[in-house]
């Protein structure tokens, strides 16, 4: 019987994938993938107790918009590496190093 | 096993699969496309959770809008002769023991806690009673996510928009 | 819930935000008509915008109630937010114009103030959010406008370096916040934020520490990342660095408090069980001793770096992170006194900081740069600034009579006041005051007593800057007059609203 858990254990996953790609990568877009990783994993989780738990549907609404939010986000963090490509010629995170205290 | 366990295995290891995939490969293409596969096994877990709705919204958005538009930034920021796309890593090692204790830590959670022991909710049709939660008790954050996207709209190609004279 | 009398109802007590967002509605389409006036009518539409949503906040004080569903919450403690955050705009676009502002020369107007307005909407929003959607929706459109603020200056490399570290570092810290929301609600069963405290205060918290532990954590990323406390405070420096400066100045007051704000309402109305007296939080490991090891962390690190810092905004971020650690102490205290002088140091923090930020601007402006080291001999060229200079960050140091002195009384009395076990913690504040102390009077000194290497050539401010410096000025001085109105204010402001009878 697939219950609650098993969910809980793949979102788990995902989110711990998510923040290793995050932590490892110097590409900004491939940061973004590992966001996109992490935020997938906190939906499934919420539609897993819509489902197993409460049983009403707070957790897929609030599912709906993260996906959003994530959309929203992404757009703006895809213009802002665009414009650091086009300033820069790279989108290696340790070449943007201007700032430093 | 019945054949919810065994569509459960098929898209979780889809998804696992590929997340693993989008975090390790070396190529930035190969990444972006793995991570195709874990927005799809994702929307296959939906559909498994019972939520139709927000499957289909999943599949619409992450792979139709946010991948298409990961992808084009791949593209956009490479030269087009640079086919080999490689995306160094460094440091592998404090990373990869982080994650791991995020991930015991997230399985000691999930397996130990007394989570909400509610009626459940058995697959059924979502699409009318969401449509009518948006209208109803949701309309404050509807109305304001699309306030939200107006402005991530404008700034975005704010930011891009090259200058041309005022 | 949800009818169309309950919209009804709700939208009358919602003026703030409605007026909020037809503001940015007609900002956008006047700029999209491209007429010679649009930047003038833009200005006046943001201006008015503003001013009426502040005098609709503040005459909608007394009402205390649920909203849209119980989506948002209307109570004292979310008019005196809106009415901070709304006049913290409202002086961000009087007070930093385009004029005066070198680095954003030349730059398009009608999307600033349209973004201004959209980020006090969103600070509007999630000061006053009652469901853990809402809360989420709002701290990610504050984030988003944010980025695009901190982005503006599209040709410079440091704004574009800045808004790249500042949405990946917010990315990342909102994501693990919304994994720990998710759990909240797999906890309790609901989002809405009173039924998720009777649900922890029945009990449930008790029975699964791990898993209250690991939500609170998870969540206060998303909170310390918008507060800039440690150890979430990274992006700061170069943040404030790279954007423009009437956005560094924005983003460390607006943000900041809306921040605080929903941290108050989260761990007050969220995880704790009010009563008068100190709060206990609904039966968790020791998350007072976590709060603190927190603040003290943002206070030394912010203290201490900043001694060493040159460029004027890396020095006022990590001073700013260092308040961040001092309006900490408000939380830390957990009690209705800690509440109010949370408060009081966020209004006192409004003006002291803004203040300085503008005459960092002004000297930009004359002088093309934000290097401490440039600074000498400033005390000749313009007298009135450097005095105005030394008022706020006297302010910042916490000198009586000055407004931040008070601020600082607030905390420390409110600290003090929970025990002898909490000294320790009082006494590490006071040496931080007395570090930063140091910075602040470095930067008087290098433009007081300094020589100059080559002299230059007094500069006069234009009537409109020296204005808006006066009233920043007697706002740090002149409140002591009024001091117990201004506490009053903050205590009535006090309750906040505990979700409907249960």
């Amino acid at each position: 019987m697939i219950g609650l858990q098993h969910y809980l254990i793949v979102s788990a996953a995902l989110f711990s994938l998510g923040m290793l790609g995050i932590l490892t990568r110097r590409n900004a877009v491939n940061v973004l993938m590992g966001v996109e990783l992490v935020l997938n994993s906190a939906n499934l989780n919420l539609v897993a107790f819509s489902r197993f738990g409460s049983g009403n549907l707070q957790g897929q609404l609030f599912a709906v918009f993260v996906i959003v939010i994530a959309a929203a986000e992404v757009a703006v963090a895809l213009a802002i590496v665009l414009t650091l490509y086009r300033l820069r010629r790279t989108s290696n995170l340790d070449e943007a190093d201007i700032l430093r205290g | 096993m019945s054949a919810e366990a065994v569509v459960f295995y098929v898209f979780g290891a889809i998804t696992v699969l590929s997340g693993a995939v989008v975090v390790l490969a070396r190529s930035l293409i190969y990444s972006a496309f793995a991570l195709l596969f874990t927005f799809f096994g994702v929307a296959g877990l939906y559909v498994l959770l019972g939520a139709d709705f927000l499957a289909a919204t999943q599949l619409l958005i992450y792979v139709g809008g946010i991948l298409v538009l990961l992808l084009f930034g791949v593209m956009l920021t490479h030269k087009l002769y640079d086919l080999d796309l490689r995306s160094e890593v460094t440091q592998f090692a404090p990373g990869i023991i982080v994650a791991s204790g995020l991930f015991v830590i997230l399985i000691a959670v999930a397996v130990r806690t007394q989570w909400t022991a509610g009626p459940g909710r058995p697959p059924s049709v979502t699409t009318a009673e969401v449509g009518r939660l948006f209208m109803g008790q949701y309309l404050l954050p509807f109305e304001a996510a699309s306030i939200l996207l107006l402005v991530a709209l404008m700034g975005a190609a704010m930011i891009v928009r090259r200058k041309k004279a005022a | 819930m949800g009818s169309v009398p309950d919209v009804l109802t709700s939208m009358k007590r919602f003026e703030p935000a409605l007026i909020l967002t037809g503001a940015i509605l007609l900002v956008v389409l006047v700029d999209a008509t491209g007429a010679r006036w649009r930047d003038v009518a833009g200005r006046i539409l943001t201006v008015g915008g503003l001013l009426l949503a502040l005098v609709r906040s503040v005459e909608l004080r007394g009402v205390s109630a649920e909203i849209f569903g119980g989506m948002a919450i209307v109570d004292p403690l979310g008019s005196f937010f809106q009415a901070l955050l709304i006049a913290a705009s409202l002086l961000i676009v009087l007070a930093f114009t385009f004029r005066n502002s070198r680095e954003l020369h030349g730059l398009g107007q009608g999307e600033f103030y349209a973004l201004l307005l959209a980020v006090t909407l969103s600070n509007v929003l999630l000061a006053t959010a009652n469901d853990l959607a809402m809360l989420y929706l709002a701290l990610e459109m504050v984030s988003i406008t944010s980025y695009v603020m901190v982005a503006y200056m599209k040709g410079d490399r440091m704004s574009n370096e800045a808004s790249l570290k500042y949405i990946l570092f917010g990315a990342v810290s909102t994501g693990a916040m919304l994994y720990g929301l998710s759990l909240l609600y797999g906890l309790t069963g609901t989002t809405s934020v009173p039924a998720i405290r009777n649900a922890l205060a029945a009990g449930i918290a008790d029975a699964n520490p791990l898993a209250i532990s690991t939500i609170a954590l998870l969540v206060f990323s998303g909170f310390g990342f918008k507060t800039a406390t440690v150890p979430f405070h990274f992006w700061c420096p170069d943040v404030y660095q790279g954007a423009p400066t009437p956005v560094t100045a924005f983003l460390s007051v607006a943000p900041k408090a809306a921040g605080f704000a929903i941290m108050t309402r989260f761990f007050y109305t969220g995880l704790a069980a009010p009563r008068t007296g100190p709060w206990d939080l609904a039966g968790t490991i020791d998350w007072v001793h976590v709060l603190m090891v927190i603040s003290v962390l943002s206070m030394t690190v912010g203290n201490v770096a900043a001694l060493t810092q040159t460029n004027m905004k890396r020095l006022l971020a990590y001073s700013s992170i260092a308040h961040a650690g001092y309006i900490m102490m408000g939380v830390v205290a957990l009690s209705q006194n800690g509440a109010r002088a949370l408060m009081i140091y966020l209004l006192a923090y409004l003006v002291m900081n803004l203040g300085a930020f503008l005459v960092v601007t002004l000297i930009h402006l004359h002088d093309g740069t934000f290097d401490l080291r440039d600074y000498p001999g400033l005390y000749r060229r313009s007298p009135f600034l450097t005095l105005a200079m030394a008022v706020f960050l006297l302010s910042l140091m916490g000198i009586p009579p000055l407004v931040g002195f008070m601020g600082k009384l607030y905390v420390f009395a409110a600290i003090v006041e929970r025990g002898r076990s909490y000294f320790w913690y009082a006494a590490v504040g006071a040496v931080n005051a007395a570090i930063a102390a140091y910075y602040y009077a470095r930067v008087l000194k290098t433009m007081i007593i300094d020589n100059p290497a080559a002299e230059k050539p007094p500069f006069r401010l234009a009537l409109a800057d020296a204005t808006w410096v006066w009233i920043l000025l007697l706002g740090n001085v002149l409140p002591l007059l009024w001091w117990a109105r201004i506490d009053g204010w903050a205590r009535s402001s006090l309750s906040l609203y505990a979700g409907p009878p249960s």
